[in-house]
């Protein structure tokens, strides 16, 4: 396992979410916080490979635009791409 | 918004190829496009077969590397000792060459995938490795330590094919090539497919991807196009709906700039445009008023090639 962190700079977001195969794309499972900077901050710990995720920003799947890679969920939607090795 | 996501604490290593326990999922067959002019020095080559070496390691997950030379290749070089030695104990002894005469790079990119399906399995994977970039470098040294991810990502997440793309900033000639250029003409000929395809990637004339076995056969079995190639099996993707994933394997934006000269960028744009009307008209030419729709879009793809040229003369220069 490795702790990965989740950042989202969504400053006027009243919540957001981390979502994912890992979490089974639970919108409960892991949410994030809001840092000083107004800034979202989550790490989890992910294990060894590639995830899929995304940020749900007041209810919206949200892409992480800095993220390494970019596929599509079993639901067909366009979700962000990081390894863990 | 910015958002982002990263490893805590350690960064991702460089270059060592992880060597893990083989899944109960496919092989991996890596296929090498050894490059078409031998570079002077071999510190590139040297680098990438450092990392073919390391895959020959891991029999388990890894089918033996294949690279593919070019017969004018070897014969330019046939009395360069250098040039033998390290194709005998180098590339030779790291991977199985495939000579064949080719009349370009996506001929070698069809010999290799090709001999690779030959020998592969319905749930294998197939991984284009381009010989020409610059693996000794740092930057390139960054492209190694990720090019692993794309079959990576093809076996985890079932995808049909996973596109490896090289970060660049805006006024990279490849990316001007491609955002006036391949763009452009797609938006012309395949407007849906190329809506559909920038959503993944802007690079969509990359030389570095990961394709499965089901898929490479379906591509397989169409005409091959002997230049942007990757194009085609991107919009074959899409019209066929398969699993696209885009990885980024590095970013370019520390090279020198102006490497593409702009007679090589027309000849790059010209090409595209000659390979999506060829499909366009593979497409359509059963249909009743093909020629008249053709007509059109030939016309329209001329404009924009031209404004393209332009675009690149004046950037470019």
């Amino acid at each position: 396992m490795r702790a990965v962190n989740f950042v989202c700079n969504a400053p006027q977001a009243k919540a957001v979410a981390l979502v994912g195969d890992f979490n089974h794309w639970d919108p409960a499972a892991n949410p994030m916080k809001q840092m000083p900077d107004r800034s979202w901050l989550l790490m989890v710990e992910l294990k060894h490979g590639h995830h899929r995720y995304g940020f749900l920003v007041d209810g919206v799947l949200t892409l992480d635009p800095r993220a390494q890679g970019i596929t599509r969920s079993d639901k067909g939607e366009r979700v962000s791409l990081v390894p863990v090795s | 918004m910015k958002t982002t996501a990263t490893i805590g604490k350690k960064p991702r290593a460089h270059n060592p190829v992880p060597i893990r326990a083989a899944p109960n999922k496919g092989k991996v067959h890596p296929v090498l496009i050894y490059p078409f002019k031998q570079p002077a020095q071999y510190s590139d080559l040297e680098a990438l077969y450092e990392m073919v070496a390391r895959l020959g390691r891991d029999s388990a997950r890894y089918a033996r590397p294949l690279t593919v030379m070019d017969r004018k290749t070897h014969y330019s070089k046939k009395a360069d000792r250098e040039f033998l030695s390290f194709r005998e104990n180098t590339v030779a002894r790291y991977s199985e060459i495939v000579d064949a005469w080719c009349v370009d790079t996506c001929q070698m990119w069809n010999t290799g995938l090709g001999k690779a399906f030959e020998h592969g399995k319905p749930d294998d994977v197939y991984w284009l490795i381009p010989g020409d970039f610059d693996y000794g470098t740092s930057v390139g040294q960054e492209v190694l330590s990720r090019l692993h991810d794309l079959p990576e990502i093809v076996l985890e997440l079932d995808q049909d094919v996973c596109i490896g793309e090289i970060a660049a900033d805006h006024s990279n000639p490849k990316q001007l090539i491609d955002t006036y250029g391949t763009f452009a003409l797609l938006y012309t000929w395949f407007p849906d497919e190329a809506e559909e395809i920038r959503q993944f990637t802007e690079r969509p004339r990359s030389e570095f991807f990961a394709v499965r076995h089901s898929f490479l056969e379906e591509i397989l079995a169409k005409r091959w196009y002997p230049y942007e190639q990757t194009v085609v099996m991107l919009l074959h993707a899409v019209s066929s709906s398969k699993r696209i994933s885009r990885f980024c394997v590095g970013n370019i934006s520390d090279l020198p700039e102006g490497k593409e000269s702009l007679a090589s960028a027309i000849q790059q744009v010209e090409r595209t445009e000659r390979v999506l009307k060829s499909l366009w008209r593979d497409r359509h030419q059963a249909e009743k008023d093909w020629l008249d729709r053709y007509r059109v879009l030939e016309v329209q793809s001329e404009q924009v090639r031209r404004a393209a040229l332009v675009v690149l003369g004046n950037l470019m220069t």
